[in-house]
C-alpha cells in the first residue's frame, strides 16, 4: 500500500463513509482524518450518528445483519496502514487492537479479575503469570488497582458506577490496543466520577489514539485536542484546539447545530 | 385519579390472592398425596418381599413393588434427556446466532408446530416408526425403552430449543457487545461469554422438560411400557415406568391396598423429579461460580 496520501501523525483516515441500516442511511458519505495520539471527539445532536461512526471504526456496526458499509476506511496499525473495509481485512484482528469503552458500564458478571483475564487468555495466550502482570498493570493504569487489589476474586458487580466504567477500560488497556473508541464514557456517572475518568483520558493519550464521543460540550472542550461536529450523518465541521477554546467560535457551533 | 387508585388496589389484591390460590393448591395436592401415601410408604412398597440389598445388586427380582417401575423411569429420564439436551441446545443456538433472517421464521413455525403436538401423537409416531423398521429392516424390531425415550425426546425438543434461544437472545445489547468489541470470535464469545449468561436460563428448560419425560404416560403406553415386566436388560427390551404404574392402577385397582401403593408410587414419583431439579438446580449454582 503506498502510505504517502497519509500525514505522518494520523491514525484513522475515512474517505466517502457511508452506512445504512437497511434503507435507513445513517452516516453519509464522510470523510475526515484523526491524529494519533490525541483526545479527537465527536459531538452533535441526539440521532446525528455519533455511535455508528465510532463503531465503523472498529466495525461493531457489522454484527448488525442488516448494516451496510461503503467508502475506505483506513488505519494505521503496528505501523502499517489496513483499508479496514476491503475484504482481506479481519474484523477479529481489528478490534483486538482497537479498544472500546461503552456508554453504561458492561463488566461481565464474574469476579473483577476474571473480567480482565478472560479476554487475556482466550485472546493473547499469555502465561498465567504474564496475565497477572497485565492484569495489575491494566488496573494501575485506571488507578483502580488500590481499589480492588483485596477484593480480585469478588463480583465486579459490586463495584460503583464509576469504578465499573474503569474496570472496563481496564480491560480494554490489558489487550494493549492501539486506538481507543468510548462512547459517551461518563454520561451515566455522577461529577466525581466523571472528572476522573476524564483525567485518565488524558493521561492515556499519551500512549493511546482516542476518540471520544460526547453529550457535555463542556468536557469536550476541557479534554479535546480536536472536536469533529456532526450532523445528520456527516461531519459538518473540525475544531482545532485553538477554535475549541475560543468562546465565540464554540457558542456559535453549539448555536448551530444543537 | 381516585378511579385509577381503586383499581391498582383491585389489581394488587387481584394478583396477591392469586399467588396465594397457588400455594394453598400445590400444598394442598402435596398434602393430599402425603396423607394419603405416608402409610403405605417404606421398603415394602418399593421392593415388596425381597431384601433391598439383594433387589438393588440385581440378585432378586422385585414383582410386588413399584422398584423396577422407578429403574424405568429414571433410565428413561437420563436417556430422553441424553438425546434432547444437546440436540436442542444447538438447535437454540442455531435459530438464535447463525441462522439467517429468512430461514428464521420458517423453523419458528415448524418448532411451535412442533410444541403444539399432543404427547399421545407423538407416541404413535414412535410406534409408527417400529412398524416401519420391523417392516423394512428387522422384523425382530419392537417397542422399547429406546423408542419411547426418542419419543419424549421428541416431545420436548421444542422447549429446549426455545428456552436456549430466548436466554440467548435476550442478554442485553451493550452485553452483546463485549466480546466482539474485545476481539473475540463468534465462537469464543458465543462459548465463553454468552453461554454462561445464559446457563440459567437453559437449565430452566431443561428442568422443565425433565419434569415432561417424567410424567408423560402417553408417549410411553404406546411405545413400549408394560405393567409388569421387571427391570429392563438393554434399551431395546420392554420397561416399566412410574407414570404408567399409577395410571394403571388408577384404572384397574382391585383392593384399596392397592390404590394406596398408587398414591406412594406417585409421591415416589414426585420425589424423584424433585431429586433431579435439585441436582439442576445445583450444577447451576456450581456453573454460575466457575464461570
Amino acid at each position: 500500500m503506498v502510505d504517502t496520501k497519509f500525514q505522518s501523525d494520523w491514525k484513522i483516515h475515512i474517505e466517502n463513509l457511508c452506512v445504512r441500516f437497511g434503507s435507513k442511511e445513517v452516516i453519509k458519505n464522510t470523510s475526515a482524518s484523526f491524529s494519533q495520539n490525541k483526545i479527537n471527539s465527536i459531538i452533535g445532536p441526539s440521532g446525528s450518528g455519533k455511535t455508528t461512526l465510532l463503531r465503523a471504526i472498529n466495525r461493531l456496526n457489522d454484527i448488525e445483519e442488516n448494516c451496510y458499509t461503503s467508502g475506505k476506511l483506513f488505519i494505521k496499525l503496528e505501523d502499517k496502514w489496513h483499508n479496514i473495509l476491503s475484504n482481506y481485512s479481519s474484523p477479529v484482528y481489528l478490534r483486538r487492537k482497537i479498544g472500546m469503552v461503552f456508554q453504561h458500564p458492561n463488566p461481565l458478571p464474574t469476579t473483577i479479575k476474571r473480567n480482565i483475564t478472560l479476554a487475556l487468555k482466550i485472546i493473547t495466550g499469555l502465561s498465567r503469570s504474564e496475565r497477572e502482570e497485565r492484569l495489575i498493570n491494566s488496573l494501575q493504569q485506571v488507578h483502580l488497582w488500590d481499589e480492588v487489589k483485596d477484593r480480585l476474586k469478588k463480583p465486579a458487580l459490586i463495584l460503583s458506577g464509576g469504578q465499573q466504567q474503569r474496570l472496563c477500560l481496564a480491560r480494554t488497556l490489558a489487550l494493549e490496543p492501539e486506538i481507543i473508541l468510548l462512547d459517551e464514557p461518563t454520561s451515566s456517572l455522577d461529577f466525581k466520577a466523571s472528572k476522573r475518568i476524564e483525567q485518565l483520558l488524558l493521561e492515556l493519550k499519551q500512549k493511546y489514539t482516542l476518540i471520544v464521543v460526547s453529550h457535555s460540550l463542556r468536557q469536550t472542550r476541557r479534554i479535546s485536542d480536536k472536536v469533529y461536529v456532526l450532523s445528520n450523518g456527516k461531519i459538518a465541521q473540525e475544531l482545532s484546539s485553538i477554535q475549541i477554546h475560543d468562546d465565540q467560535m464554540f457558542y456559535k457551533v453549539a448555536e448551530d447545530f444543537f | 385519579m381516585k378511579r385509577t387508585q381503586t383499581i391498582e388496589n383491585f389489581l394488587f389484591l387481584y394478583c396477591w390472592s392469586c399467588g396465594i390460590f397457588l400455594i394453598t393448591v400445590v400444598a394442598c395436592l402435596i398434602g393430599f398425596l402425603l396423607y394419603k401415601s405416608m402409610p403405605n410408604i417404606g421398603l415394602k412398597l418399593i421392593f415388596g418381599d425381597v431384601h433391598w440389598y439383594k433387589a438393588l445388586i440385581g440378585k432378586q427380582i422385585v414383582f410386588d413393588g413399584i422398584w423396577p417401575a422407578m429403574v424405568g423411569t429414571f433410565f428413561l429420564i437420563i436417556l430422553s434427556t441424553v438425546i434432547s439436551i444437546p440436540l436442542g441446545i444447538s438447535a437454540g443456538i442455531y435459530l438464535s446466532e447463525y441462522c439467517p433472517a429468512n430461514l428464521k421464521a420458517m423453523f419458528s413455525f415448524f418448532i411451535d408446530l412442533l410444541a403444539g403436538i399432543p404427547s399421545i401423537v407423538m407416541g404413535l409416531f414412535g410406534f409408527s416408526l417400529v412398524l416401519l423398521i420391523h417392516k423394512f429392516i428387522t422384523p425382530a424390531a419392537n417397542t422399547c425403552l429406546i423408542v419411547s425415550a426418542l419419543s419424549l425426546a421428541f416431545l420436548v425438543l421444542p422447549y429446549l430449543i426455545k428456552t436456549t434461544q430466548i436466554a440467548l437472545s435476550s442478554i442485553p445489547k451493550e452485553s452483546q457487545l463485549i466480546g466482539p468489541s474485545l476481539g473475540f470470535s463468534k465462537l469464543d464469545d458465543l462459548w465463553h461469554i454468552r453461554l454462561p449468561q445464559s446457563t440459567k436460563n437453559i437449565l430452566s428448560g431443561i428442568i422443565l422438560s425433565i419434569g415432561r419425560c417424567a410424567e408423560d404416560t402417553a408417549v410411553i403406553m404406546l411405545t413400549g411400557v408394560v405393567a409388569i415386566g421387571g427391570i429392563s436388560d438393554s434399551i431395546f427390551s420392554k420397561y416399566e415406568a412410574l407414570p404408567f404404574y399409577i395410571f394403571y392402577i388408577a384404572a384397574e385397582y382391585t383392593s384399596a391396598e392397592e390404590l394406596a401403593r398408587g398414591y406412594g408410587a406417585s409421591l415416589i414419583l414426585l420425589t424423584i423429579t424433585g431429586t433431579l431439579f435439585f441436582v439442576s438446580y445445583m450444577i447451576r449454582k456450581r456453573l454460575e461460580k466457575r464461570w
